[in-house]
């Protein structure tokens, strides 16, 4: 293996210390009725008490979502609170872009010895998205109402254009074929539900069973809820939304949190379910691209970030993608010369779903948990987010 | 079989109260030895009479010792809010507004700055101080100082849940929550006292404890919150969470009894508790993280209302263990340390957990049932995850003593003097552990050919019998089978006292008899009550059917002309004085004193003039199915279960006494999985206690 230069030396990624909710569809699950903050921490708490650290270990809580939840005021503290732990936290989010960037922060934390874990925790609930109210005086109606989610994903302010446009016009750009779209679609099924089979979710993806008011169960998410295997041929049959887009080629919202901590050398190997394991950051960056090309912006991030490490895409025992459009592979591949076939191998959020915030983070624990599987090497995350932003990240797992 | 837990307060054996023919003492003399004769009573103060301890035994002091003419002076600080008219409500629940009016009439308030005692106060002769003030040492000592320096040949007790005698200079009472309720008292002090047979006399429950730190109770409650905060600290299970399986465990809801309580004061009681002993007994005991951040911070285990619980927690098998060793090692050690230190008889220190901390079974209890080598098993794997706490206070060599009669005889004893055998139970609700501990006492006396017998509470601890105890009903309200097992078994003992001796007494010396307990006592060939004992088989009100052969068993021993008052009694579900179910209940019932000599008299062959009611071992269908006198009811689910306890005496009576055993069982059994039980009180406290 090829070796460079971490970016954070004093900071690592305890093996397993990290987990996920299933992600149901929004609006099918008990999720769709909860306050998804207070959810993420209870369920944090859950998880590292299934994995065996105590959630006194925890200095410090950075936090990721992107949609409004009531008393998001209070931000990282009142989640830390939920977790049983009376730390700070810190909130940020970027769409997309946020879960990948809150592990980065954590890293960012530990390594200048800030603190010895940073726990990272990103959520967000799509289903019945809150509606704000905003004075707009430049607006001829003087004031604004904006459905959190819906709204967003159908008007981008700076280019004028829809989120799902984007995918069309990058399509067009590099003229994808929509049967290549459909092949790649059908893959990313197959490989989701052959790991589902394996077992391979069951390492990292934790059932919840969630409580009403009253203390009785209101409902259990221990599956992707909404996920059914697709064929081809129904892939080939659905109506095109727009160039090479689909209902079936494009990812659904849905609700959930992913957690992981990132800790000091020392306190990684104390808390790690595997202290052998030695996982690192390597780099990151961020791009934007232009008006309207959503889709182009992973690969160009990726180019990026291979640039600016040496590394090169054959250096890669894993690369996954967070994928909203299926086009998004397809032209990665085109552009980084990269056979899509090779990626996104344990699944992605094709198929498991978009609850924004916690989607590259869910992305970060598969690609981790596959690489270890496969004797370590060094793991690509990438991905879109809104604004035409790209974000890449590489991890080195020995 | 054991020393009775009587003779620890000086007071004789239960055995000893019916061969004398009365109680070992009386209220009236020991308040006279204590207080002054009639016209010359002094008083008792109370002092910290506003708060939490202060307030409540004001009041339960103060309405035991309103009659004999003792004036109650409470004292306090200037300032500090009225706890004592918080109570008024309480008193008047308790013992009707004019009663409690005049309780309140005696009591004589008066305030201080601490230091100098109000001029007022030496005109009421104080004879006994009761010092309910904060935990801090120096403050306690010089408030006693002041006190003997104004009063020489005062009394004194503190009410401190910590602090041994010796740190102190004074006797130790320290009471239980709701202090204005909760009859138990443990006491410290050299010999039995005047004053701790006073309370007994009053109907309260005095224990001798050794005078070490946190006595027993705070040991194992306070000991029990923090194994379960530090389970928490382990695992990160939530508070309530972690109170819900302790409570389907062991019974107590630690972190929802601080809360209820008061969290700001419970939580620095329990850290300081948990504080001092650690400093004498070491990591056992130290504070956890949690604890001590909550005793800083005040607040409560539970999360507020807006964030009720969302995630629900479970456990595995393999973390179900990891539960037991964080939770039941340490109370196991904690218990090893108390015995190794003789800090009370066994049947005290087992049953005080039951009365004061809500323990469904007491841990000597759980300890015996487990084994010996299984608890050092489990303390074991304790300390593989805080090692630290097997450097002090475990001994484990305790345990080898676990087939002797102190830890078999938990709850029911047996005495003889080689011709008459008393059998006392401890225990106010009947369990399995009572029922096998009922056995070894039957057949003990048996093995002395003892051939008479009375049956009764023991005077001291179990101050009434309530009935079955219900959380053994649990496992039967899924699986019928369980029900009609233990229906048979419990009969099958109760079936004993008629069967195994020549003349058994059931005798009932408390406020109430109940339920299980009454059936049980039905079975001995005579019935002797206090005359205002209450009577009862409230079974119709949970509702389940009578396992222990109350459906037929008594209608056995009665002519068809008295069938419709027992009808009456069973299907209306409600109480009878003792006196007036003489002859169709109870075969005699007088004042304390005759019952108890009534009682010996048939024991013991003297002259009694009671005729023996037979039972009636054939068939029984003359039983008639329309009851009159019997209240009409709009209640459809009380209708139902009447209708079901009918058909079961039907039956149970229409069998031979040899299959009605078998009859009566499965009714029971089978009633405890219907829908209509489970909607009841068994069923919802099952819900509520078992379904984690």
């Amino acid at each position: 293996m090829k070796v460079v230069e971490s970016m954070f030396p004093n900071a690592r990624i305890p093996y397993g210390t990290w987990g996920s909710s299933y992600f149901p569809a929004w609006q099918a699950s008990a999720l769709a009725e909860v306050n998804i903050a207070q959810f993420a921490g209870e369920a944090m708490a859950n998880i590292l008490g299934k994995r065996k650290v105590s959630r006194k270990e925890l200095d410090y809580l950075v936090v990721g979502s992107t949609i409004p939840w009531h008393w998001k005021f209070w931000n990282g503290p009142v989640v830390a609170s939920c977790m049983g732990q009376r730390i700070p936290g810190f909130q940020m989010e970027q769409a997309c872009a946020t879960g990948l960037s809150a592990v980065i922060v954590a890293g960012s934390e530990v390594n200048s010895k800030s603190y010895d874990v940073a726990g990272v925790l990103t959520f967000d609930r799509t289903s019945d998205s809150p509606v704000g109210v905003f004075p707009e005086r430049r607006a001829y109606r003087r004031t604004e109402v904006i459905s959190d989610v819906w709204d967003n994903f159908g008007f981008d302010p700076s280019t004028g254009s829809a989120m799902l446009e984007t995918a069309g016009k990058t399509a067009r750009k590099y003229k994808i074929d929509r049967a290549e779209v459909d092949e790649l679609t059908a893959l990313r099924y197959k490989q989701y539900f052959d790991a589902k089979k394996a077992g391979f979710q069951d390492k990292y993806l934790f059932s919840f069973d969630i409580l009403n008011t009253q203390g009785r169960l209101l409902g259990k998410i221990s599956e992707d809820v909404g996920v059914r295997e697709i064929s081809l041929k129904t892939l080939k049959e659905q109506r095109e939304l727009d160039s090479c887009i689909t209902s079936g080629t494009q990812t659904h919202a849905a609700d959930g949190m992913a957690t992981l901590l990132v800790a000091s050398v020392e306190k990684a190997k104390e808390i790690s379910l595997k202290p052998e394991i030695n996982i690192e950051f390597i780099s990151k960056v961020d791009i934007r691209t232009g008006p309207g090309l959503m889709p182009e912006a992973p690969g160009l991030a990726v180019q990026k970030l291979l640039d600016r490490t040496g590394l090169t895409m054959n250096d890669m025992k894993v690369v996954k993608n967070h994928n909203p459009f299926a086009v998004n592979d397809a032209i990665f591949g085109k552009t980084m010369n990269y056979d899509w076939a090779k990626m996104n191998n344990t699944g992605c959020s094709l198929v498991w779903g978009h609850p924004q915030a916690p989607t590259l983070t869910r992305t970060i624990i598969e690609a981790l948990e596959e690489a270890v599987d496969l004797g370590g090497g060094y793991v690509l995350v990438f991905g879109c987010a809104a604004g035409d932003v790209g974000t890449a990240g590489i991890f080195r797992v020995s | 079989m054991r020393s009775s837990t009587l003779q620890t307060l000086g007071l004789g054996s239960v055995f000893e109260i019916f061969q004398n023919g009365k109680l070992p003492v009386t209220a009236d003399e020991l308040v006279d030895q204590i207080f002054g004769k009639d016209g010359n009573r002094g008083a008792l103060v109370i002092t910290g009479a506003n708060g939490i301890v202060g307030a409540g035994k004001t009041m339960q002091l103060g309405s035991r010792l309103e009659p004999f003419g003792v004036p109650i002076v409470a004292l306090d600080f200037p300032g500090i809010p009225d706890g004592l008219a918080k109570q008024y409500s309480g008193l008047v629940r308790a013992f009707g507004k004019g009663n409690a009016n005049k309780v309140m009439g005696n009591i004589i308030k008066y305030y201080y700055d601490g230091k100098n005692l109000p001029k007022g106060l030496a005109a009421h002769n104080p004879k006994f101080l009761l010092e309910a003030i904060p935990e801090i040492l120096e403050i306690k000592k010089e408030h006693y100082k002041t006190f003997r320096d104004n009063f020489p040949d005062i009394d004194i007790w503190s009410v401190t849940s910590g602090f041994p005698g010796s740190q102190l200079g004074v006797g130790i009472a320290h009471p239980a929550f709701p202090h204005e309720v909760n009859k138990i008292w443990e006491i410290v002090e050299p010999t039995p006292s005047a004053s701790s047979k006073l309370l007994w006399a009053l109907g309260l429950i005095p224990m001798q404890v050794g005078d070490n730190w946190a006595f027993v109770l705070d040991v194992f409650f306070c000991g029990l919150t923090g194994a379960g905060a530090r389970f928490n600290e382990a695992t990160n299970m939530p508070y309530w969470k972690v109170d819900k399986y302790i409570r389907k465990y062991l019974g107590p809801n630690p972190f929802r009894a601080h809360d209820a309580i008061g969290a700001k004061g419970a939580n620095f009681l329990t850290w300081s508790c948990l504080h001092h002993l650690s400093k004498h007994y070491g990591d056992l005991f130290a504070p956890s993280e949690n604890l001590t951040e909550k005793k800083d911070s005040g607040s409560n285990w539970y999360p507020l209302d807006h964030f009720r619980p969302m995630v629900d927690w479970s456990l595995n098998e393999e973390e179900m263990a990891e539960f037991n060793a964080w939770i039941l090692g340490p109370l196991f050690q904690m218990t090893s340390l108390m015995i190794h230190e003789n800090r009370s008889h066994l049947s005290q220190m087992n049953l005080i957990g039951e009365l004061c901390a809500q323990f469904t079974k007491g841990v000597l209890a759980v300890v015996r049932n487990m084994g010996a080598d299984e608890v050092r098993k489990i303390v074991a794997d304790y300390h593989k995850l805080q090692p630290k706490a097997a450097k002090q206070a475990w001994y484990p060599e305790v345990f080898d003593k676990i087939n002797s009669p102190e830890w078999q005889q938990l709850y029911v004893n047996a005495e003889h003097n080689g011709k008459v055998g008393v059998i006392s139970i401890n225990r106010e609700s009947y369990n399995h552990d009572v029922n096998d501990e009922l056995n070894r006492a039957i057949d003990w006396l048996k093995s002395s050919k003892i051939e008479n017998v009375i049956i009764t509470g023991d005077f001291h601890i179990s101050t009434q019998m309530v009935g079955a105890d219900t959380t053994d009903f649990f496992p039967a309200i899924e699986n019928a089978t369980k029900g009609i097992e233990l229906s048979k078994e419990w009969s099958a003992t109760a079936r004993r006292l008629n069967s195994d001796f020549k003349t058994s007494v059931g005798f009932i010396n408390g406020k109430r008899c109940l339920g299980g307990f009454l059936e049980l006592m039905v079975h001995c060939h005579y019935l002797v009550a206090e005359e205002n004992a209450n009577l009862g088989m409230p079974e119709v009100t949970l509702p389940v059917i009578p396992g222990m052969e109350g459906c037929h068993w008594p209608l056995r021993k009665l002519k068809a002309d008295n069938y419709k008052n027992f009808l009456k009694f069973i299907l209306s579900g409600k109480s009878v004085k003792a006196k007036d179910s003489v002859g169709w209940l109870a075969d005699y019932a007088g004042s304390m004193e005759n019952s108890i000599k009534m009682a010996w008299k048939l024991a013991s062959g003297g002259d009694h003039g009671l005729k023996k009611r037979e039972v009636n071992e054939n068939s029984i269908t003359d039983i008639p199915d329309e009851i009159t006198g019997l209240e009409n009811t709009d209640d459809a689910g009380l209708t139902e279960a009447r209708k079901a306890i009918l058909d079961c005496i039907m039956n149970s009576c229409k069998a031979t006494l040899a299959e009605a055993i078998s009859v009566q069982a499965k009714f029971s059994g089978d009633f405890m999985t219907t829908k209509l039980c489970k909607k009841g009180v068994v069923g919802n406290a099952y819900n509520k206690t078992w379904q984690v």
